[in-house]
């Protein structure tokens, strides 16, 4: 297979090669202990031969868009090209980007190419440096491109202007493929010294092959969004299911604590209607079931939602397209006001967080508006009021926090988090950097539901490769087996990433390191508890 | 996308290895799909037990679209196999990629969707 090997240029992205760059272990940066001898990860491998007729793997051999959407021939180029530069000029419009249009040019102007922004992207330091995975070469792509075709000055004097860019089905590929490469988890936006968002550039790259020409991985579009408006989730789960779950949940709770807690279910008036990521009822039912006990004992007047979408917090919008994402805010704001409850509460989930309360203000009209809260400060209200009976000793074991970047870097939500588990967890221990200055789990942007083909190699080896590092580094004076340790992720879509992460490593059978959510940790301190909540078992 | 052939009849996968349309399943499809090593990295010889759990995915899914939450197919088996197949590891013990990718795939069940 033929790559290039020389440092890679923004131009490069045009190259006739077939892939730009091939990735192994070695060239990854290394992980602390005891990761750090060979054998102890899986070898990387190549793309399927005939994965690579129909799906771009032109970049890095890795599949985000799982659509066959190469093109055949240099009709279906041009098609492809010409879609594209539509596409774009609609995104430098007030009319076709009424919600991103002046950040993105902000960002397309000034970048001053210092680079501060690599230096703080895990993907590109833990990938060993590759060049494709800077946050600033998909962006001098499209920069380039909008330079040379789309401003009056480009189109008469071309690459003098910026840098030269050619524009075929390649650069297209691996520039669709690259959008796909970053979390979206904004470090680069954070670092940067005069406030370029490089971050907002791979959305924006993405919205445009979604919105303009309907390139987008499935599981975000198709089974995701599409699924969630037409069936209700995104997971599949209808009305029907999500109610015999509940029941589920109730059983169970009556199992695990020997009393039975009627869970409200579409009760009109409730101040609360608390939304789950649905995934939760399907992965992760301690999840909801740790929520009712907790809302239950501290005498909150909550309700879930059974009706189409308001059972599923998640809006995947938020990763790859407005229009969607503006549809489904809208369908958990009228559901709520239907239910006449005073607010939405957003459970553990990070995306669904900053979905909900912070961009669908751009959404929500009068007639729909209505508060929307993070579940985080009524959950470290029910600690510092003393609601509930809480014995820190039954915690005590080592736990670490991950911080999901949509609830604290990009909302804010940093302090209820970790005031809950100083409380309540003897041996908490923040990992390095923390807080806003976290590193993602390698699974933001929709990255841990994608599941197709090689991704999940990918997404395992190099994106969650930081988490790993930090996890290992926060419980390196515990490591031994025999200690069971807690990574506490209050996020659906960053326990999946987790989850994975821990099985591709092993680290669950090698070293004992388990994840949940926070309020799993909660109910399990609670003094009216016989048998502890948490069960130490991969799942 | 990839093919699997049963009795004559050309079934459609996707590129991991579930089937494309879940009607077009039944026991010998099924079979078939647990002997298919491109997906798995060995074929797996269903049990009477394999089927339990087959048979209640199946059934979950007609009635409710998804495949149940794993906690619930640990109580299920719990409650017609016993106690001690009644865990998680038993499960991978008959379905070593776990019960998405091998126990969903051969059930013909749709491939997970959703943060789970």
């Amino acid at each position: 297979m033929e790559i290039l090997s020389r440092e890679i240029k923004p131009e490069d992205a045009a190259s006739p090669v077939d892939q730009l760059v091939k990735l192994t272990v070695r060239d990854l940066e290394k992980l602390p202990p005891p990761y750090d001898k060979p054998g102890m990860e899986p070898e990387l491998t190549d793309p399927k031969p005939e994965w690579k007729e129909k799906y771009a793997t032109d970049l890095d051999g890795y599949i985000a868009i799982d659509l066959p959407w190469k093109p055949k021939n240099k009709e279906e180029e041009e098609r492809l090209i010409k879609s594209f530069l539509n596409g774009l000029n609609k995104l430098l419009t007030k009319e076709g980007n009424w919600t991103f249009l002046q950040p993105l040019l902000l960002s397309l102007e000034y970048c001053a190419k210092c680079q501060t922004c690599s230096n703080a992207c895990p993907i590109y330091i833990m990938s060993g440096k590759q060049e494709v995975y800077k946050p600033t070469w998909r962006a001098e792509i499209l920069r380039r491109i909008w330079k040379k075709y789309c401003t009056p000055a480009g189109k008469i004097f071309g690459k003098f202007v910026s840098g030269d860019i050619e524009l075929n089905a390649k650069t297209l590929m691996r520039l669709a493929e690259s959008a796909y490469r970053c979390t979206l988890c904004r470090r680069c936006t954070q670092t940067c010294p005069i406030g370029v968002d490089n971050g907002l550039i791979s959305h924006e790259i993405r919205k445009l092959f979604s919105q303009e020409m309907g390139i987008a991985p499935k599981a975000l579009h198709e089974l995701g969004t599409v699924q969630h408006l037409k069936v209700g989730s995104s997971t599949g789960l209808t009305p029907d299911g999500v109610k015999d779950i509940i029941e589920f949940i109730e059983d169970d709770i009556e199992d695990k604590i020997g009393k039975r807690i009627k869970i409200p279910v579409d009760e009109k008036g409730a101040d609360i209607l608390l939304i789950h990521n649905a995934g939760e009822f399907l992965s992760w039912p301690e999840n909801p079931a740790a929520f009712a006990i907790l809302f239950e004992e501290a005498g909150i007047s909550w309700t879930l939602s059974s009706e189409q979408v308001a059972y599923d917090a998640v809006n995947y919008g938020v990763w790859y397209d407005d229009l969607q994402l503006a549809r489904i805010a809208a369908k958990h704001a009228e559901i709520a006001n239907k239910l006449e409850v005073n607010k939405i509460v957003v459970g553990e989930c990070g995306h669904a967080h900053k979905a909900i309360t912070v961009i669908a203000d751009r959404v929500l009209h009068d007639d729909i508006w209505i508060p929307r809260e993070s579940c985080m400060p009524i959950l470290w209200e029910i600690v510092k009021k003393e609601k509930i009976n809480f014995d820190p000793e039954k915690n005590n074991f080592p736990v670490t926090l991950h911080d999901p970047c949509n609830m604290v870097r990009l909302m804010g939500v940093v302090e209820p988090q970790r005031k809950i588990l100083r409380k309540l967890a003897p041996q908490f221990r923040e990992m390095e950097p923390h807080g806003v200055y976290n590193y993602c789990c390698g699974g933001g942007s929709g990255f841990a539901i994608m599941q197709s083909m090689n991704f999940p190699e990918w997404r395992n080896a190099v994106a969650t490769r930081m988490k790993f590092k930090q996890v290992l580094e926060a419980f390196k004076d515990c490591l031994d087996p025999s200690i069971n340790k807690y990574i506490c992720a209050p996020c659906s879509n960053c326990k999946g990433a987790i989850r994975d992460m821990l099985s591709y490593y092993q680290a669950s059978e090698r070293l004992s390191i388990y994840y949940g959510g926070l309020v799993e940790l909660m109910v399990n301190a609670m003094v009216d508890l016989e048998e502890p909540f948490v069960e130490w078992e991969f799942h | 996308m990839p093919v699997l052939e049963v009795k004559g009849k050309k079934l459609t996968l996707d590129e991991d290895g579930f089937l494309q349309d879940w009607e077009e399943w039944d026991e010998e499809v099924a079979e078939a799909l647990a002997k298919d090593t491109r997906f798995s990295p060995q074929p797996i010889e269903l049990t009477e037990d394999h089927w339990v759990l087959i048979r209640y995915l199946r059934e979950y899914f007609l009635k409710y679209g998804v495949a149940p939450p794993v906690r619930m197919l640990v109580k299920h088996m719990k409650k017609t196999l016993g106690k001690e197949k009644g865990t998680l590891e038993y499960i991978y013990k008959l379905f070593p990629q776990g019960p998405a990718k091998d126990a969903c795939r051969i059930a013909g069940l749709p491939k997970p969707t959703g943060c789970v």
